[in-house]
């Protein structure tokens, strides 16, 4: 069941037409970087992106941070949303019951199926930034330097983008898993991704608030820039775990909510 | 067959209550007991006093509420004192140490050894070198808890001393201990410093002004280890490709050595004696003791116009003719501009009454007995 639905979403048009569209950010900034040689002020801006003139094979990262805020999630929560509630909206869903597999696998089936789009668009992401970066921008592929200030070796530096990868990766689980419960109590996809936007938008304006510090350490965005924390020295672990953690408690809580709903609702489409 | 009603109620029932377990957690890890200690009051003051060469790493968090009106040349020095800051730190010794402040897209550390200090700022590539003073103005390292603790129960009495509840900070179980200022002058209501007992290292400080039972200054370790850290974390070189520079003294202090004639300062100013500090310019006077201190200090002109505009801006600015005055939570401010002896700036953590008071006893800055 799980190749069949990996089968279905990577073979939908849409689904890289989401992953080009969600690319076009990033290479359209390097562009006008490129051309206007404005790279953002020290501490304005996304981070990485005003290294990246001075680095190219930073670009990954600066496409990672670009994308984050709002176009990652809204294109997990799209897939994410449309996973059961867009069978439901299509008349399958009744269908793909039918069959002996059970609830409860499908549900785990559209889980692996979103996951594997998460952590295929941040690599696309993250590999298109490095063609970018390393076309247009002056690379130094021999070493780096750190956040602190020391000097990275290319094995180090290879070693902490890969872990910052699966960590954004890692850091979309929460919206994956709000969209894929919406997805199980609506037959719209569109109000299973509103309902995890709105989810997204809030926990981003309350993570500004001071007021809001009290909860602020349990909100689904409020670690996601600790990828950052890979390229101090050292490696600043305490975000970066409590980041995972978090991800994990929401992850668990709303697949048994999703599960608790989807595998007693009456299914009538 | 069970309807779907009834075998839905289990499976939520399931998920209820882990939400409610999860919820409920961090209340009952913080309900947990705290160990107290009946150590007195002046013997938990020595300790903290001696702590200065316990050695450690941690990430610690401030938060000022003080909205200080200055002008562009001290933003770094505002923005310390009324915003969140998050730093972390590791200790070797004073003069063997390093001070990283986080922001989300950088960082900027301050490493420092027996010379003076670099501070590498990332977002700029920028190291800039910088020999050791006396005086300096206010930077991250200071609020650290342990620094700061131990900088104001420097000079407490044992009168000013009295024990509070301990608390839990980063994992450690810590003793409470409050100064309150004597001075009727102070704008301090009261300072209280968590210590770890083990090793005197304050844990938390939190300056409460007389005016507003919000803290003025909150700084706590959230992540706390007692143990050496490497020689290789806290030592500097510039990276290849930075831009290498050397730091100039401030220019408020510079502009306070330029005047070799100072106007001459009272002994005493709103009942506060008078103070020497090493390294400071003469034209600078210092007044009093502990948590209560008053700075009688000469400024730019071009600095004094930048001030008096940002105080004229300023709803809560007071100006009358004894001078422009405004109180930031326990840090008053107030220029004075007499005509023959150029700018001068009266700040400290003493009430706008003090400060009154005390440009009232300075007449040859115009003062009005």
């Amino acid at each position: 069941m799980i190749a069949v639905e990996l089968r279905k979403l990577f073979r939908r048009p849409r689904t890289w037409a989401t992953i080009a569209v969600l690319n076009a950010l990033p290479v359209l900034v390097a562009v006008l970087l490129v051309l206007t040689d404005l790279a953002p002020r020290p501490g304005e801006g996304p981070p990485f992106l005003s290294a990246v003139l001075t680095n190219g094979a930073l670009y990954p990262l600066a496409a990672l941070a670009i994308v984050l805020p709002l176009f990652l999630p809204i294109a997990v929560a799209v897939v994410a949303g449309d996973s059961v509630a867009g069978e439901a909206q299509a008349g399958t869903l009744r269908y793909l019951l039918a069959r002996p597999a059970g609830r409860t696998r499908l549900l785990v089936a559209k889980l692996v199926a979103v996951l594997a789009f998460v952590l295929v668009t941040v690599v696309v992401v993250a590999a298109v930034g490095y063609l970018v970066g390393t076309t247009l921008f002056d690379a130094q592929p021999v070493a780096g330097t750190s956040v602190s200030g020391t000097s990275l070796t290319p094995e180090e530096l290879a070693v902490r983008t890969v872990l910052a990868i699966g960590y954004v990766a890692v850091s979309m689980l929460g919206v994956a898993a709000f969209a894929l419960f919406f997805s199980t109590l609506t037959d719209s996809p569109l109000g299973a991704t509103m309902g995890a936007l709105v989810v997204l938008v809030t926990s981003s304006l309350l993570f500004t608030l001071d007021a809001a510090s009290p909860i602020a350490p349990y909100l689904p965005t409020r670690y996601w820039l600790a990828f950052v924390d890979f390229f101090r020295d050292p490696v600043l672990w305490r975000d970066i775990t409590r980041g995972i953690a978090l991800q994990g408690v929401y992850v668990g809580v709303l697949l048994a909510a999703a599960w608790a709903n989807f595998t007693t609702k009456d299914i009538t489409s | 067959m069970a309807t779907p009603g009834r075998a839905a109620a289990p499976r939520w029932a399931v998920v209820g209550v882990a939400v409610a377990a999860l919820a409920a957690l961090p209340a009952l890890v913080g309900a947990l007991p705290v160990g107290d200690c009946p150590v007195p009051a002046a013997e938990l003051r020595a300790e903290v006093l001696a702590s200065d060469g316990v050695t450690y790493s941690g990430y610690a968090e401030s938060a000022g509420g003080l909205a200080l009106p200055v002008t562009d040349q001290l933003d770094s020095v505002a923005d310390l004192f009324s915003d969140r800051t998050e730093m972390r730190v590791w200790w070797r010794s004073p003069d063997d140490h390093r001070v990283d402040v986080l922001s989300a897209a950088g960082e900027t550390g301050v490493h420092r050894d027996a010379r003076g200090t670099w501070t590498w700022e990332y977002e700029r590539a920028a190291a800039t070198r910088a020999a050791t003073t006396p005086l300096a103005l206010p930077a991250p390292p200071d609020l650290l808890p342990a620094t700061l603790g131990r900088r104001l129960l420097s000079e407490a009495t044992d009168a000013e001393l009295t024990r509070i509840g301990p608390r839990r900070i980063a994992g450690h179980d810590a003793l409470g201990l409050r100064v309150t200022p004597e001075e009727p002058a102070s704008a301090v209501q009261h300072v209280d410093v968590w210590v770890d007992p083990g090793s005197g290292l304050p844990l938390q400080v939190v300056v409460l002004g007389r005016t507003s039972e919000v803290p003025a200054l909150d700084t706590r370790f959230l992540d706390l280890e007692l143990a050496v850290p490497d020689a290789s974390t806290t030592s500097f070189a510039p990276p290849p490709g930075a831009r290498v520079g050397t730091a100039d003294q401030a220019e408020i202090v510079l502009e306070a050595g330029r005047r070799l004639a100072p106007v001459p300062l009272p002994g005493t100013l709103a009942g506060l004696p008078r103070r020497t500090l090493d390294g400071a310019p003469p034209g600078i006077g210092l007044y009093g003791r502990g948590i209560t201190l008053l700075a009688v200090a000469p400024v730019p002109r071009r600095l004094a116009d930048e001030l008096r505009r940002t105080l004229a801006q300023s709803p809560d600015a007071v100006t009358d003719e004894a001078g422009t005055r405004i109180a930031a939570g326990p840090v008053g401010l107030m220029l004075l501009d007499p005509p023959h002896a150029g700018p001068y700036v009266l700040t400290g953590t003493v009430t706008l009454d003090a400060l009154v008071e005390a440009a009232a006893q300075l007449p040859a800055l115009g003062g009005v007995r």
